[in-house]
């Protein structure tokens, strides 16, 4: 076995830099913490002891910004939502607000109703301003003192910098010296920020910026800091490719995927988040005590769901396999045009789409029904009824889904070679029997991971569901996606339910594409 | 010959140079974006005319006040209120800012808006409609200054309609006329609450109880929701109509009366003969079909860094004169009732008709259990209208749905 060779100076204060970078970090915010908490402390301390003076009838003290006994409320006869207030202070008693009232009168005023409501208190003001607010009972009304915000003291960057020196002093030390002191002086010259952290922010950071140190240590000793910091210099191009991709699917997609798991396990009501674990979970799967044909059961909507999915995806495909071939008919004059004009539903927007096709269902004057009319029928009020409803919702996505589906059987027939079929037409094989063990077996490799992506586009198709019916009647053609929405967004901001709502959409799209996949491979395979 | 420049010498340099002056410039950015502008910034919605009469009443502060100058960012109605709720808690919102009045209870109970009592007298307050006004108070507090009002009222075709009708009973009677000519009477969004509110206050009903707590199963919603199906049943409207579709049937003559609200006026065609009214009585109760009433008001921050400065904006923007421009030049219907002192506003029809129909507008509820009602009842109102259900029945599911949605998961609240 090889030893590794020593590192020099240079490798021993880059890995001091790292131990310290971690220890600045935490230094800082321990900083920055304790000294906010001082500050508010003695901010709180000063607004209780002016209230106090006030309330006993003595002059403010000299850090108030504003006090005074301020009165009780004249509500006006006219507009009893008007309550003007007085406030007697040193220079007498004068009225407290109206339309050029200062700012700072406001907070008297605002400490006295919030007195009135809730008691005593003291607090800082809500408004971020810093300022801190005490109302306490007085004579002839509430004794309010508000004590303005105070600059904080400046960041200790002497002791920051001091530490940090006398650390890579003592790093570089144990280094030149070699042996031993080599981990102990990188030990001790990173961790020597503790000292000073200790004082602001108790063990905890300074248990952390040691055990940071240490860690540092024996990962140098081993060389695993050596070997990132090459592997690093290796691959700064690729990495460098992946960074903004990377950072991009971090920001964009795994934040947000997870700030919606998490807000599962929480209930939104009136701005207020409570933490209520898995019982946003538990009341969907148990329908929550609704009955199994009840519209609003989870189980009810996720039946319709998979009914719309598999319904669309099959007329999808059967439609756009269906076109692709006619489109490759030796006989179809204006093969350019067709192809154009089929592709056309799905280069419109779809909710213009969605939009028409509701005009179009619409009971009195909808196309739909002006057709049947001159055809001799009745016409058909659409969303009244949950089978025309949903019908009205497959048809219209059926026209937005099925050019997707002859895009891709276009594409894939392509790759048959004609010569398949002329050696089947010369054995004698029919039209059917050429489809069924020709062109299918081709179509598969293409048409399969485009029913997946298909299923997944159409399971989540919000927009066709919540312009054609809406829901109507009743809710009952709604799906899950549609109802996740109208959790977060009809039913009082309950945020909590549909984020678990987008959790099971998200277990259950997951299952499909992982079986469905699978399955595909299977067939494959035999 | 051109020669290519040498890389790894001089180009190094050159890059250092450029990843400095980068470094500076994302810092220079940052320090950029924290710091606050002078003067108060106010978020609206608006866009066309009114945003155009708000940038104009913008200008004219601007001239006025250099010291303290107003900014005006528009922002997309739809992100709107979400915005607002997310970003004035942590300080990033704007001092004044111009929407609806059925969010404040929610903005209230979080602490986003601040109580503008204090600024406002007698005077101030007497300027305005009492309905605009009220709307803007919740839970016994003032939170803004009403701006405009919005509500529906009875449009009707002159060349069709010489009278329009007083009472429910003499729409009933139109119903033989119109439909001899092919049309109906009348049409509104009729599976929709806010279409619905005129019936159901006319019928004695309500939303809310006094505590503001849901309650829509009572006998008056009933006769309500029965009234509303009857209107189809005897030709009085055609069903299933939606905002576009009334206003395509009210152009093509195949209405004779539209109820809607004033943005109607922009969807009615050229050469089409309207006029404005209230709605009718309704017979049975002998009571007013009263519309739902919105008003929109400029509200300020709890987080308005110059809260003085920022409320003389407020009374600027509701100022008498500032009304007369909103209502000229956008057609608002004000809620400053001295803007009609103005001669060609008392003078103008869609003004008159609507100030009418406001002495007898409830607004809605601001209240936060208000919201989840809108899509239940908008379903009864369907289910009613197009199935067999009784409406007793179809108000009795719908108020324990709605107990449902006021439920937490583990029921604590």
């Amino acid at each position: 076995m090889t030893r590794a060779t020593p590192p020099h100076t240079g490798a021993q204060l880059r890995d001091w830099t790292v131990a310290s970078l971690f220890a600045l970090v935490v230094a800082l915010a321990v900083f920055v913490g304790h000294r906010n908490h001082a500050l508010r402390a003695r901010q709180l301390e000063l607004a209780d002891r002016a209230a106090a003076e006030i309330a006993l009838g003595r002059p403010p003290i000299a850090e108030a910004e504003a006090a005074g006994i301020v009165g009780a409320p004249h509500p006006s006869a006219t507009h009893p939502f008007l309550h003007p207030r007085t406030v007697t202070g040193p220079t007498g008693t004068r009225p407290l607000g109206g339309p050029t009232a200062p700012a700072v009168d406001k907070l008297l005023y605002d400490a006295a109703e919030r007195y009135d409501a809730r008691g005593p208190f003291v607090e800082l003001a809500s408004d971020g301003s810093g300022r801190a607010i005490a109302a306490r009972p007085g004579t002839g009304g509430v004794a309010v003192a508000v004590i303005a915000t105070e600059s904080p003291e400046g960041m200790p960057w002497l002791i920051i910098l001091g530490a940090l020196g006398l650390g890579a002093v003592i790093a570089a030390a144990g280094a030149l010296i070699g042996g031993a002191a080599r981990p102990l002086g990188l030990a001790i010259g990173g961790a020597l920020l503790a000292i000073p952290a200790n004082g602001w922010g108790g063990m905890g950071a300074t248990i952390s910026i040691v055990c940071a140190s240490l860690a540092v240590t024996i990962a140098s000793g081993r060389g695993t800091l050596a070997r990132a910091f090459a592997g690093f210099r290796t691959h700064r191009v690729a990495i460098a490719f992946l960074a903004p991709a990377s950072i991009a699917m971090f920001v964009l997609v795994a934040t947000p995927f997870c700030v919606g798991l998490v807000l599962g396990f929480f209930d939104h009501q009136h701005g207020q988040w409570s933490f209520v674990g898995l019982s946003n979970f538990g009341e969907i799967l148990s329908g929550g005590g609704r009955a199994f044909d009840d519209p609003l059961n989870f189980w009810f909507i996720l039946g319709v769901t998979v009914v719309w999915t598999a319904a669309n995806v099959f007329l999808h495909v059967t439609i756009g396999v269906a076109l692709a071939m006619l489109l490759r008919q030796a006989w179809l004059p204006g093969k350019g045009v067709w192809r154009m004009l089929l592709i056309l539903p799905w280069a419109i927007p779809n909710y213009i789409t969605a939009l028409i096709w509701k005009g179009m269902f619409q009971g009195e004057y909808g196309a739909i029904n002006a057709l049947l009319h001159a055809a001799g029928l009745d016409g058909v009020s659409w969303f009244s009824s949950w089978a025309t409803a949903f019908s009205a919702n497959v048809v219209t996505n059926t026209w937005l889904g099925f050019p997707f589906m002859m895009v891709v059987a276009i594409g894939a027939l392509e790759s048959v070679p004609r010569d398949f079929y002329e050696a089947a037409v010369v054995d004698g094989a029919t039209p059917w029997q050429r489809f069924i063990h020709i062109t299918l077996p081709h179509l598969k490799p293409a048409l399969g991971p485009a029913v997946v992506l298909g299923s997944i586009w159409t399971f989540n198709m919000f927009n066709v569901i919540y312009l054609v019916s809406a829901g109507k009647p009743g809710g009952s053609t709604d799906i899950l996606v549609t109802d996740a929405y109208r959790w977060a967004f009809e039913r009082g901001e309950r945020y909590g339910m549909a984020a678990a709502y987008g959790a099971i959409i998200f277990l259950v799209l997951l299952l499909w594409t992982v079986f469905g996949s699978r399955i595909g491979r299977r067939e494959d395979k035999s | 010959m051109i020669r290519a420049p040498a890389i790894g010498t001089s180009a190094a340099g050159g890059r250092w140079l450029a990843r400095l002056i980068a470094v500076l410039a994302i810092a220079l950015g940052l320090i950029g974006c924290g710091s606050s502008p002078d003067g108060i910034v106010l978020w609206h919605a608006y866009s066309g005319a009114e945003r155009e009469a708000l940038e104009t009443l913008a200008a004219e502060w601007n001239g006025a006040h250099p010291d303290a100058p107003l900014t005006l960012v528009a922002v997309p109605y739809d992100a709107f209120a979400d915005k607002i709720t997310s970003a004035v808690p942590n300080g990033n919102g704007p001092d004044l800012f111009v929407y609806s009045h059925d969010r404040i209870g929610d903005w209230a109970a979080a602490g986003v808006i601040e109580p503008i009592a204090f600024w406002v007298d007698d005077p101030t307050a007497d300027r305005f409609q009492p309905q605009a006004l009220s709307a803007m108070v919740y839970d016994g507090e003032l939170w803004g200054l009403p701006l405009a009002v919005k509500c529906l009222a009875l449009f009707y075709r002159t060349d069709r309609v010489t009278a329009p009708p007083r009472t429910t009973d003499e729409l009933f009677a139109m119903v033989p006329a119109s439909r001899a000519r092919g049309a109906y009477p009348l049409a509104y969004v009729s599976a929709d609450l806010y279409g619905h509110a005129p019936w159901l206050s006319g019928f004695g009903g309500s939303v809310l109880d006094e505590h503001g707590a849901v309650k829509v199963a009572t006998a008056e919603a009933a006769a309500a929701l029965a009234f509303s199906k009857k209107l189809i049943t005897s030709g009085v409207i055609p069903a299933e109509s939606t905002g576009p579709l009334v206003g395509t049937l009210f152009n093509e003559g195949k209405i004779d009366m539209a109820i809607q609200g004033p943005w109607f006026v922009g969807d009615i065609a050229p050469g089409v003969p309207w006029a404005v009214t209230t709605l009718p009585i309704v017979s049975e109760t002998g009571r007013p079909a009263s519309p739902f009433l919105s008003a929109e008001g400029v509200l300020m921050s709890a987080r308005a860094h110059d809260k003085q400065g920022a409320f003389a904006v407020m009374q600027f923007l509701a100022s008498d004169h500032a009304a007369v421009l909103r209502a000229t030049r956008a057609h608002q219907i004000v809620a400053n009732v001295h803007a009609y002192d103005d001669a060609t506003l008392a003078a103008d029809p869609v003004q008159r008709g609507f100030r009418a129909q406001l002495a007898h507008a409830i607004p809605i509820p601001a209240t936060p259990a208000m919201r989840t009602v809108w899509t239940p009842y908008a379903s009864a109102l369907a289910k009613v209208q197009t199935s067999d259900t009784a409406p007793a029945d179809a108000l009795y599911d719908l108020e324990s749905e709605l107990r449902r949605y006021a439920q937490t998961p583990d029921g604590a609240r």
